[in-house]
C-alpha cells in the first residue's frame, strides 16, 4: 500500500466501490473489499498531503554545480 | 628581377577593390541556411548560404547576433542584410552577415513544414512513445522565463487548485537566438537534478518570429527525450509548435497547462469522500440484504416451531396406523364371511347331515365298510342311522360294477 501509485489506488478504489454496490459479492468477500476499500482511501487522503508548497529555482552556481534556491 | 607582390598585398588589393565597391558593401541577398555552427567560445556564427546553383561562405560576429529573434537553423530561407570581404588567413571571400531574417512567413513555414516531416519521419512526434502524465503530481517543475506573464498563469492556476504542491522553476530564455538551448536545457537539468512529476515548457503569446524557440530541433528533441512527462504550453490556443507535437501533452495555454499538471485537489478530496461514503453505503446495504434473507429463512415454519416436524411426522404416522387398522378390518370381515359359507358348505357335507336325509354308515369292528369285497357271509356289522346303531349278519352280497364309482 505505501508504494502504491495514487492514481492506481484511485483506480482501485472506484473497482471496489462498483463491486461493493453490485451486490454480486459474497458476504466475505464483501468485508474484505471494504476494507481494502477503506485502507486505499485512507491511502489517497494520505497522499494527497504529501507535498509542502515550495518554490524553488534550480540553478547552476558558480561553482557550477547545481543547487534549489527558495523563490518565495 | 622581376617586380612581385606578397600574398598579404594580393589580399589586401583585392580587398580594397571589393570595399570600395558601393554594391558589395551593404545589400540583401536571399539564400537557405546550411552547416549552421555556432561556436558557443567566441560566440560567432559560420555557415554557408547558397541556392540551387552556388554557395558563399557567411560569418556573423557575436556583436550582430546577440539580438537575433529566432534561431537559424539548416534548411531556413533567410534574408541577410552584409558586406563582402576577404578572410585573408585562407585566401577566400565571405560574407559578413549583419542581420538576418526568415525569408517572409512563406519561407519559415516551409522550413518548418520540412523539420515536422522529418522529424516526425524520426518518430519524435510518435503517439505511442509519449507518456502518460501522472493524475496525481505534487512536484511540478517548470521552463520558462522567470519574467514572463506564462509563468504567473501558471503558478497562480497551480496553487489554485493543488495549494501544497511543489515547484521548481529552470528559469529560461524563451525567444532569441539563446532560447533552444536553455529550454533544453532546463529539461535536461530537470531530468537530472530534480525529482519532478511532470514539466511544463512555455511562453506566452508573441509573434510568430517569437515562438521559433519551440520550432527548433533542439527543443523538440530535448522534450522527446524527457523521461519526464512533458506538457507544452506555447503561446496562445491558435499557437501549433513543434513543441506541442513532441510533449506527452498539449495545452492551449500556460493556464491550461498548470490544469493539465495538477489535479484539482479539492474536487479529489472530494471524490475519495464520496468513495467512502459509498463504499459504507454499498456495505450497509449488503448487510441489510443478508439480514433481510437470514430473516426470511428464519420465518420458516421449521425454526418458528421446531416440532413441527415431529408432530407432522406423528400425524402421518397415526393415519397410517388408522388406515391400516380399517384394511385390517376390512380384511377380517370378508375373510369371515368366507368362513361361515365355506362353514355351511362343510356342514352339507357333514355325516349327521348325510344320515338325517336316510343314508346309513356300514361299519365292521369300527372301519368304514365301502367295498363288499371286505365282508363275508355271517360277519356281523354295524350300521348307524340317525338316531342309533343296528346290528346286523351278512346273509348274502352281490358286486355291482357302477361306472362312475
Amino acid at each position: 500500500m505505501e508504494c502504491l501509485k495514487f492514481e492506481d489506488a484511485l483506480k482501485q478504489l472506484e473497482k471496489i466501490v462498483e463491486e461493493l454496490e453490485s451486490g454480486e459479492l459474497e458476504l466475505e468477500e464483501s468485508i474484505a473489499a471494504f476494507e481494502k476499500g477503506v485502507n486505499l482511501s485512507l491511502h489517497c487522503q494520505q497522499e494527497l498531503k504529501k507535498a509542502d508548497g515550495k518554490i524553488q529555482k534550480l540553478i547552476k552556481n558558480l561553482e557550477g554545480e547545481f543547487e534549489l534556491i527558495e523563490l518565495e | 628581377m622581376k617586380s612581385f607582390i606578397t600574398v598579404t598585398d594580393l589580399n589586401n588589393y583585392i580587398n580594397r577593390l571589393l570595399e570600395s565597391d558601393l554594391l558589395l558593401a551593404d545589400f540583401w541577398i536571399k539564400g537557405e541556411l546550411s552547416g549552421f555552427k555556432w561556436y558557443q567560445k567566441s560566440g560567432h556564427m559560420y555557415f554557408t548560404l547558397k541556392d540551387n546553383k552556388s554557395s558563399i561562405s557567411c560569418v556573423m560576429f557575436k556583436s550582430r547576433n546577440r539580438n537575433l529573434k529566432f534561431a537559424p537553423e539548416d534548411g531556413m530561407e533567410v534574408l541577410i542584410r552584409g558586406y563582402v570581404s576577404i578572410f585573408a588567413p585562407q585566401g577566400k571571400y565571405q560574407l559578413y552577415v549583419e542581420e538576418i531574417q526568415p525569408y517572409g512567413k512563406g519561407g519559415l513555414y516551409l522550413y518548418l513544414e520540412r523539420l515536422k516531416e522529418k522529424l516526425s519521419k524520426a518518430g519524435y512526434f510518435a503517439v505511442e512513445n509519449k507518456k502518460p502524465v501522472p493524475q496525481m503530481v505534487n512536484r511540478v517543475g517548470i521552463v520558462t522565463s522567470q519574467d514572463g506573464a506564462a509563468l504567473r498563469d501558471i503558478l497562480r492556476v497551480l496553487r489554485q487548485r493543488h495549494s501544497s504542491v511543489e515547484i521548481i522553476l529552470v528559469n529560461s530564455s524563451v525567444q532569441g537566438i539563446n532560447a533552444p538551448a536553455e529550454l533544453a536545457d532546463g529539461l535536461l537539468l530537470l531530468n537530472e537534478h530534480a525529482y519532478v512529476d511532470v514539466i511544463i515548457i512555455g511562453r506566452g503569446g508573441g509573434s510568430f518570429e517569437d515562438l521559433m524557440a519551440f520550432n527548433s530541433e533542439e527543443v523538440v528533441k530535448a522534450i522527446y527525450n524527457s523521461r519526464i512527462p512533458v506538457i507544452s504550453a506555447v503561446g496562445h490556443e491558435v499557437d501549433y509548435s513543434l513543441s506541442d507535437l513532441a510533449a506527452d501533452l498539449r495545452a492551449a495555454t500556460p493556464t491550461q497547462a498548470a490544469q493539465l499538471a495538477v489535479p484539482d485537489l479539492i474536487s479529489l478530496r472530494k471524490d475519495i469522500i464520496k468513495y467512502q461514503d459509498q463504499l459504507v453505503k454499498a456495505m450497509n446495504r449488503k448487510i441489510s440484504y443478508d439480514k433481510e434473507l437470514l430473516d426470511r429463512i428464519m420465518m420458516n415454519k421449521v425454526w418458528q416451531e421446531p416440532d413441527y416436524m415431529v408432530k407432522n411426522r406423528q400425524e402421518i404416522l397415526l393415519n397410517l396406523e388408522k388406515t391400516m387398522h380399517k384394511n385390517m378390518a376390512m380384511v377380517l370381515k370378508e375373510k369371515s364371511s368366507q368362513f361361515s359359507v365355506l362353514l355351511k358348505a362343510l356342514d352339507n357335507l357333514s355325516p349327521i347331515k348325510i344320515i338325517q336325509r336316510g343314508y346309513a354308515v356300514l361299519r365292521k369292528n369300527n372301519q368304514v365298510i365301502r367295498n363288499v369285497d371286505e365282508v363275508a357271509r355271517g360277519e356281523l356289522l354295524q350300521i348307524t342311522v340317525q338316531n342309533g346303531d343296528i346290528e346286523v349278519e351278512v346273509k348274502a352280497k352281490e358286486k355291482i360294477i357302477r361306472w362312475n364309482a
